[in-house]
């Protein structure tokens, strides 16, 4: 049962920090009646994981072999684009803000921004969804004893309900952040999940073999730090953690945050002028 | 007046912003296709099958040569799905069940590298052996 709920809680962790963070964005700027389009995102890829999953073995066939990869790296590279685009108009809400000890400020959220959002919420969840749906729907099949099965499934099924709670917690926690902070911290948190999915996307297209790793492994940390540990894990599903990189995820890493910077102060030249 | 020029020269700049994009999106599409065709490897010298029935992997041990890239053939013959996974090999791929995926690895040192099934990691373990 904990084995089975160590997986699903994993797997809906970052989509959890996502949507709280998202949710909390929208309070913090007075935008609380916009939540359907967080809400909304987020439920179409659980149906889309639903859906993907279950789908038939001619559609499966279409993305077999490297497709499979190649889409997964596919979705990566839209979640970096969105959390990258949102942490920048983040950081530019921040620089208009006046007061130090605002908790709250009413700004203007064009329409594509809430869309940004909307996909946001439906690509964080949906990363992780299609596995998290084809493992709980594996367990159903498993044969054995089927209390012992009933059990593996509550625990994975707890997890995900955790996971929820935490998306919830992850709000309450950012909500009680003043505005200041709370861009400075969850701008930060955004940036290295969105640094992870570059590099799991690299990872991937490496696994489709469409990208040389360069130098693989480039160490061993899994001395120090290991997936298959609790605390590993969670650094593992929410910043990418991994301990034999390739050269190419570590440098799609460190390259990312330069990238963003070189954004952010363009960004800001243009305002300036 | 004043106000109309500096308009004339706020849009050549964006005008050249727009054409160094251009360029710049030229140039990655042309590096991307250029590795396709000129850098990626077409095939790999090793081939190593692995099956996972019930929940395990058979055979649970491979051997391999070191200095050589691999293939190496998962099938998952049970009915629910299994996802492959090893932090060593730094791989984690999904395999539907009834489906055989292909794991891309480059030329290893010697080693024993330990592999799982990551849905049933009590049964399903194994490792690839490098020499």
């Amino acid at each position: 049962m904990l084995a089975t709920f160590v997986i699903t809680w994993r797997e809906t962790i970052e989509a959890a920090l996502i949507i709280g963070i998202l949710l909390a964005y929208l309070r913090k700027i007075g935008h609380q009646h916009e939540f359907r389009y967080i809400f909304g995102g987020a439920l179409l890829a659980v149906l889309a994981s639903g859906l993907f999953a279950g789908a038939s073995s001619l559609a499966t066939r279409l993305v077999e072999g490297i497709g499979e990869e190649l889409f997964d790296a596919l979705i990566l590279l839209a979640a970096v684009s969105v959390l990258t685009y949102m942490v920048v108009w983040m950081h530019h809400n921040a620089k208009e803000i006046k007061g130090e000890l605002l908790s709250k400020a009413d700004q203007a959220l064009a329409r594509h921004q809430l869309w940004a959002l909307g996909t946001l919420a439906f690509v964080g969840v949906f990363r992780e969804g299609v596995e998290t749906v084809l493992f709980l729907w594996g367990l159903f099949l498993q044969a054995g004893p089927v209390a012992d099965m009933t059990w593996q499934v509550t625990g994975g099924l707890v997890g995900v309900a955790v996971g929820i709670v935490m998306a919830w917690l992850f709000f309450k926690g950012f909500g009680h952040l003043d505005l200041r902070p709370f861009f400075k911290v969850t701008g930060i948190l955004l940036l290295f999940i969105s640094a992870g999915m570059l590099s799991s996307a690299g990872g991937r297209l490496i696994a489709a073999g469409l990208l040389p790793p360069l130098v693989e492994p480039l160490w061993d940390s899994s001395w120090l730090l290991s997936e298959r540990s609790l605390v590993g894990s969670l650094v593992a599903g929410l910043f990418g953690y991994r301990s034999h990189p390739s050269l190419l995820e570590l440098l799609l890493y460190v390259g990312y945050f330069p990238l963003v910077l070189i954004w952010l102060r363009r960004q800001h030249h243009d305002l300036a002028q | 007046m004043a106000l109309h020029r500096e308009n004339g020269a706020d849009g050549v700049t964006r005008a050249s912003g727009r054409i160094a994009v251009w360029r710049g999106g030229v140039c990655g599409v042309a590096a991307v296709l250029w590795w396709f065709v000129a850098v990626a490897p077409v095939w790999a010298d090793q081939e190593l099958a692995l099956t996972i029935r019930n929940h395990q992997f058979e055979p649970s041990e491979v051997r391999a040569t070191a200095g050589t890239p691999i293939l190496l053939k998962v099938t998952n013959a049970d009915t629910a799905p299994e996802e492959f996974e090893s932090t060593a090999l730094n791989r984690e791929q999904l395999i539907r069940a009834g489906h055989t995926i292909t794991i891309r690895l480059p030329a290893l040192k010697p080693g024993t590298y330990e592999f799982f099934g990551e849905f049933n990691p009590q049964t399903a373990t194994g490792r690839l052996i490098v020499k």
